[in-house]
């Protein structure tokens, strides 16, 4: 039989148990490459050249090279090193898991800067200008003004790269970790038959990203009030016009 | 006018203000007291925006001091580096003594209305919320746009963010009012309802230094006169006074050509 649905759906749910693990991975290497993907972000904007240099270096790195080799590197590369090896962190770095979580984090980090830094940088300068009129701080004008409006104007970009942050939690498979793609793997090894697993495979991803993109939505429109209370407003005048036409 | 010493609210004494090779403000001194209105006139390119804004640092003079309410703003003006204040506190406290009004109003998008109003008296003044609200609702009535208080900037006409954007800067109840060409970005047919606002703050006699176009305004309102020419204070004096009786041939010259446009 060239496709056969019962062990189409037993794979869905083999799969399935790959799940938790791979949005662990996506959810912590987002979780910390933001974290260093804003210090990242500070540096490039900060206009002093020593700060700016390394960042600009760092995300030239980590953005002109392959996630795979990078994770390559780090799982098999480092051991070369006996200083690590003997060092402490030798526990964290011997761990697929570890090294894994480190790449996937060390890469976002790298795009994530540069969107965060779109976002700072797209801030009017007259309204900066006028916060500072105002008496307002460097910190209090980061805070109350740069912030929120970076913030709503980077997410459309960064949600693409929480997408693909969750995509490449595949690239874990190719160093022992059993994710979702780890147990397809597995599984058509052991069946040869690829279809069923990787569609069963692409639908899972399929609705996890479905989930994510639909979650940045929510919070873009939570964090447009005039936008969404516009576009209430001009759909009420589409209905209008629709009326009299 | 009665004859009493009023005291000086704002103060600059040879400023000198230069971007990279070009100086633009040539030693330019000038003195508002408590309740003039100073009209800052001058072709484009003169340095009257650039002289406005280093009232409250937005630019730093190269040399020359600048006082608000008495108080010096210390700076750190070492040749061969950029002109910075020496204490930033210092120039943040002045700042809210003296409010500015933009060109282009620059109301914080991201906020609504009434918002942008107490944003200042909130966050930088720690003032009560309660108390902040309360005065910034009767600063919108005021201006006539109590009714547009939720709504945000983008949702606002250009005379209705202009009149918003007096009301921030009233809300954080500053000493001295600076307006930066207040009107140059409207359509003219919204030009009047803001500056019907100005011309109503000048008559409550409140201290205010404005750039501006508007010849007819400014004679109209302001009590004292300065005319720029390529970073020098060609001529000034009480505003009456210049009109009628222009000494130097710049400022005629200025005034026929404004006459000759405006007709």
């Amino acid at each position: 039989m060239p496709f056969d649905l019962t062990f189409l759906w037993q794979t869905f749910v083999s799969l399935l148990s790959g799940i938790p693990l791979a949005l662990e991975l996506a959810a912590l290497s987002v979780a910390t490459g933001s974290l260093l993907a804003f210090g990242l972000a500070l540096m490039r904007v900060s206009r002093r050249w020593w700060l700016d240099l390394p960042a600009r270096f760092y995300i030239f790195a980590f953005r002109g090279t392959p996630l795979l080799v990078q994770i390559y590197i780090i799982y098999y590369g480092l051991s070369q090193f006996p200083a690590l090896r003997h060092s402490f962190l030798w526990p964290v770095f011997r761990e697929a898991y570890w090294c894994a979580l480190a790449a996937l984090a060390l890469n976002t980090a790298a795009y994530s800067a540069e969107i965060m830094r779109g976002g700072l940088l797209s801030v009017p300068a007259g309204q900066i200008e006028a916060a500072r009129a105002c008496g307002m701080a460097r910190i209090l004008l980061f805070r109350r003004i740069i912030v929120p409006q970076a913030t709503r104007q980077m997410l459309p970009g960064y949600s693409n790269e929480v997408i693909l942050m969750v995509k490449s939690t595949s690239l874990a498979s190719t160093i022992t970790i059993m994710e979702i793609t780890g147990i397809a793997a597995k599984l058509i090894s052991e069946s040869y038959r690829p279809v069923e697993v990787f569609i069963s495979a692409g639908a899972i991803y399929l609705s996890l990203n479905f989930i994510v993109a639909r979650l940045f939505a929510l919070l873009e429109w939570s964090l447009w009030p005039e936008r969404r209370k516009n576009r209430l407003q001009s759909n009420i005048v589409e209905k209008k016009g629709e009326l009299h036409a | 006018m009665p004859n009493v010493v009023r005291a000086a609210a704002v103060s600059l004494s040879g400023i000198r203000k230069n971007f990279g090779p070009l100086e633009v403000l040539h030693g330019v001194s000038l003195t508002a007291h408590e309740g003039d209105v100073v009209s800052i006139l001058g072709s484009s390119g003169s340095g009257k925006s650039t002289l406005l804004r280093c009232v409250n640092m937005l630019e730093v003079p190269n040399s020359g001091n600048v006082s608000i309410m008495g108080e010096e703003i210390s700076l750190d003006q070492r040749p061969g580096r950029a002109p910075r204040p020496a204490d930033p506190k210092q120039v943040n406290k002045l700042r809210e003594r003296a409010a500015m009004v933009f060109q282009s109003f620059n109301l914080w998008s991201h906020l609504t209305i009434l918002q942008n109003v107490m944003e200042a008296p909130l966050h930088v003044q720690g003032r009560h919320r309660n108390e902040c609200r309360a005065e910034a609702e009767a600063l919108l009535e005021r201006v006539g746009i109590a009714a547009k208080r939720n709504s945000y900037p983008s949702e606002l006409s250009g005379g209705q963010q202009q009149r918003a954007a007096i009301a921030r800067a009233l809300a954080m109840r500053p000493d001295v009012l600076l307006f930066d060409e207040p009107t140059s970005a409207l359509d003219p047919e919204l030009v009047g309802e803001v500056l019907k606002v100005i011309r109503d703050l000048a008559a409550e006699g409140r201290t205010m230094l404005i750039v501006t176009h508007e010849m007819a305004f400014a004679r109209d309102v302001s009590t004292r006169t300065v005319f720029l020419h390529q970073g020098l204070i060609t001529e000034e004096g009480p505003t009456s006074e210049m009109f009628a009786n222009p000494r130097s041939d710049r400022f005629r010259q200025f005034l026929r050509r404004d006459g000759a446009s405006s007709h």
